[in-house]
């Protein structure tokens, strides 16, 4: 309860950090039919619009430059700059901004004379270089120190986060003003670098889950997944991973696996079998199924709201795909324990009663209103589009229309959305932003450009794999919120990739890489935990031994997918 | 002082110890008391919100777990109940111990030195002699040879 507050009170004080630095930064166009102006665009080399470049107008020599009137770019790289009645002949436009090597442009004397008349001029679009400082080197380090925290549980994750993004911005604050080299970005730039669409759509969800999760329905379901197989295992084993697989589609693995696993080990010990035959299945037909929908794992909410990618696209460029592999993984699993699902053993009679027992709806009242609610809000992620309705504006009016209609205890329901795990994105994004404001994203996209070249075969291929091994040891969401602008550059420079499909191979290589490892995926960390309580350790070793054949035959036939719909 | 105390966390490395507080309650007559313990530790790095709502999952599965420990019970004409506690498992079992003193406690013991078990070598005395202070208990170490010798 008290981490809960905690976090609670972090997201208050940023979220009213965020309003009033917003106020301060609102620049309304200065709109002035008496002067004329220069307009203009800078992009980076990765050929990325930059924001926050000092666009000044200068005269005089570089060792004493006078400035006569400057401006700041926008998101979109633009920049318009006012022009004072008399220009000097040898008026030149200076670019300054940190981490980017200074540029100073003569202005072409047709646009001079133009400028002199009282005209407006458009500039030619300027690219700025990258300028590695001692800050480039800080923001890499810390980010590293943030992934190895993570993957080593030293820290939990939302502490590691937080202090890193902390630490980024004292070194900012506290160190720059004797070493200007140390500035890596101040706090309004750093919070623009987090995504509010993800953030909303998460809390949303999270909202309509802890109202799911409570009916009952997840015991229903195994209940009859059991009576349906007749307790045959080589028919219980894919029902209940469709059913852990669809869930997942639309709640996170995590929940999904929270669920799932207990109630797991209860028909296994009904049936007088090994819970792993059913659970290492399980959860990777989660890490699979996952991704074939926009909000079923977080890196497909940051792909998504990065990228643009609707609901829609999702369902017809991914989900087809995460079927082929998960039919792919049914047939490897039945290979895999087909000793275990072949054996006889009579199940227990009093177990098997209780399963019965528990597997009723605990709350149908509730559950069929979370339907019809359900209902909506996938008609509004699928037809929303036409409206531009962001899905976080969706899942936020989804889990309005549910609190408002079940009338919950409200304190109870503002507990169940998971703060720590958004202070974590948020921080995250933060230290993302971090890497990515002193260009070691730039450095790494074009360093992946060079390599790749202008194939996008080999560049479907290199960043599927590249995103599926490292997503077995470091953490996937802050691998994808990484990599997020490098896929965006592969798909600016290499002919056909407009498509997005490379976000679709960050997609899967970052969701199924998590299947190559017990570390690849909190979801399968949490199945490990609840099985260990039921007495079954998945140890590290077992867990890659049926997991990377799984994750090899998965990756491989989603990735047939992207070859064949691309 | 009465009966059995048998903590277990199911799966095969529970199977001696259930076996050994049978064989116990079949000697002397006693009721067996099989205890399992929900620790939430593992979620302190994912998913706090949920606590509430897995701590009930988990209950759910440790009832399973004790019926089934129950049944093997009943099946060999021993007479057995299940208990749930909600905690770390070594507190738990002392505090069990202090708050019902049962005439015996059988403890899982490791066949060799890194074997998944509650305890260490080592420190499965030292918490005998835990057990003992708190209760007065005999502390009974059960482990997988007695059952294979005795199936031989």
């Amino acid at each position: 309860m008290a981490k809960t507050r905690l976090a609670g009170t972090i997201l208050f004080i940023l979220a009213l950090a965020i309003f009033l630095f917003s106020m301060e930064n609102v620049s309304a166009a200065d709109v002035n039919n008496g002067f004329s102006y220069i307009f203009g665009k800078i992009q980076d080399a990765q050929l990325q619009p930059v924001e926050g470049v000092e666009v000044s107008l200068v005269s005089g020599v570089n060792s004493n430059l006078e400035t006569l009137s400057s401006a700041l770019t926008q998101a979109d790289g633009s920049y318009a700059i006012k022009v004072p009645l008399l220009v000097p002949k040898q008026a030149r436009l200076n670019f300054s901004r940190h981490h980017f090597q200074q540029k100073i442009v003569s202005i072409p004397p047709e646009d001079l004379t133009q400028l002199q008349l009282g005209n407006s001029v458009s500039f030619p679009l300027v690219t700025l270089e990258r300028e590695i400082t001692p800050a480039f080197w800080i923001a890499a380090l810390i980010f590293v120190i943030v992934l190895v925290l993570i993957a080593t549980g030293f820290l939990h994750n939302t502490l590691a986060a937080f202090a890193g993004a902390s630490v980024l911005l004292a070194i900012s604050y506290l160190g720059s003003p004797f070493f200007p080299d140390l500035y890596i970005f101040n706090f309004p730039q750093a919070i623009t670098y987090i995504d509010w669409n993800v953030i909303f759509l998460i809390m949303g969800m999270m909202m309509v889950i802890a109202v799911v999760e409570n009916t009952g329905i997840f015991h229903w379901l195994s209940y009859h997944a059991y009576r349906i197989s007749g307790g045959k295992m080589i028919i219980l084993l894919p029902v209940l991973m469709l059913i852990t697989g669809i869930s997942s589609a639309f709640l996170d693995n995590v929940t999904t696996m929270l669920l799932m696993t207990p109630i797991t080990v209860q028909i296994a010990l009904a049936l007088n079998i090994s819970p792993l035959i059913l659970l290492i299945p399980e959860v990777f037909a989660s890490n699979v199924i996952g991704v074939s929908t926009l909000i079923g794992t977080p890196t497909n909410i940051l792909i998504g709201s990065f990228g643009n990618i609707t609901f829609n696209d999702f369902l017809t460029n991914l989900t087809p795909g995460v079927f082929l592999a998960f039919l792919g993984l049914v047939i490897y699993s039945w290979l895999t324990y087909r000793k275990e699902l072949t054996e006889e053993k009579p199940g227990s009679p009093l177990l098997l009663k209780k399963l019965e027992e528990r597997g009723k709806i605990t709350n149908p009242e509730n559950l069929k209103k979370a339907g019809w609610i359900g209902v909506g809000m996938m008609l509004l992620f699928i037809f929303g589009e036409k409206v531009d309705l962001l899905p976080s504006v969706t899942a936020l009016i989804g889990a309005s229309a549910l609190l408002i209609w079940i009338r919950p205890d409200i304190d109870e329901m503002i507990g169940a959305v998971d703060w720590t795990t958004l202070v974590f994105f948020m921080s995250l994004f933060i230290v993302v932003g971090a890497i990515q404001e002193v260009g070691l994203i730039s450095a790494i996209a074009t360093m992946i450009g060079e390599l790749i070249g202008l194939n996008l075969i080999l560049a479907m291929i290199v960043v599927t794999w590249f995103s599926a091994i490292l997503s077995m040891v470091i953490a996937n969401i802050p691998f994808t919120a990484a990599m997020l602008p490098v896929i965006a550059y592969l798909t600016l420079i290499i002919p056909g990739a407009e498509s997005k499909v490379l976000f679709y191979c960050l997609s899967i290589g970052a969701a199924m890489g998590g299947n190559g490892s017990l570390i690849g995926a909190s979801a399968n960390m949490i199945t490990a935990g609840i099985a260990e309580r039921a007495g079954y350790k998945i140890t590290y070793k077992y867990f890659m031994k049926k997991g990377f054949p799984a994750l090899v035959i998965t990756v491989s036939l989603a990735l047939l997918w992207l070859f064949i719909r691309f | 002082m009465s009966g059995i105390l048998c903590a277990i966390r199911g799966g095969p490395s529970s199977r001696p110890t259930i076996a050994t507080s049978i064989k116990l309650a079949q000697e002397t007559g006693e009721i067996i008391y099989f205890l399992y313990v929900v620790n939430l530790d593992f979620l302190t790095h994912s998913s706090s919100s949920k606590t509430n709502h897995i701590s009930q999952e988990l209950h759910d599965m440790g009832e399973f777990i004790l019926l089934s420990a129950q049944e093997q019970a009943s099946e060999a004409g021993t007479q057995a109940e299940g208990v749930i506690r909600e905690g770390r498992v070594v507190e738990e079992i002392i505090a069990y111990c202090e708050d019902q003193s049962p005439l015996y406690v059988i403890l899982g013991q490791p066949e060799e030195e890194g074997e998944d078990n509650l305890l260490s070598l080592e420190r499965l005395q030292t918490f005998a002699d835990r057990i003992k202070k708190a209760c007065q208990a005999q502390v009974i170490f059960s482990s997988e040879k007695d059952i294979s010798q005795e199936e031989d």
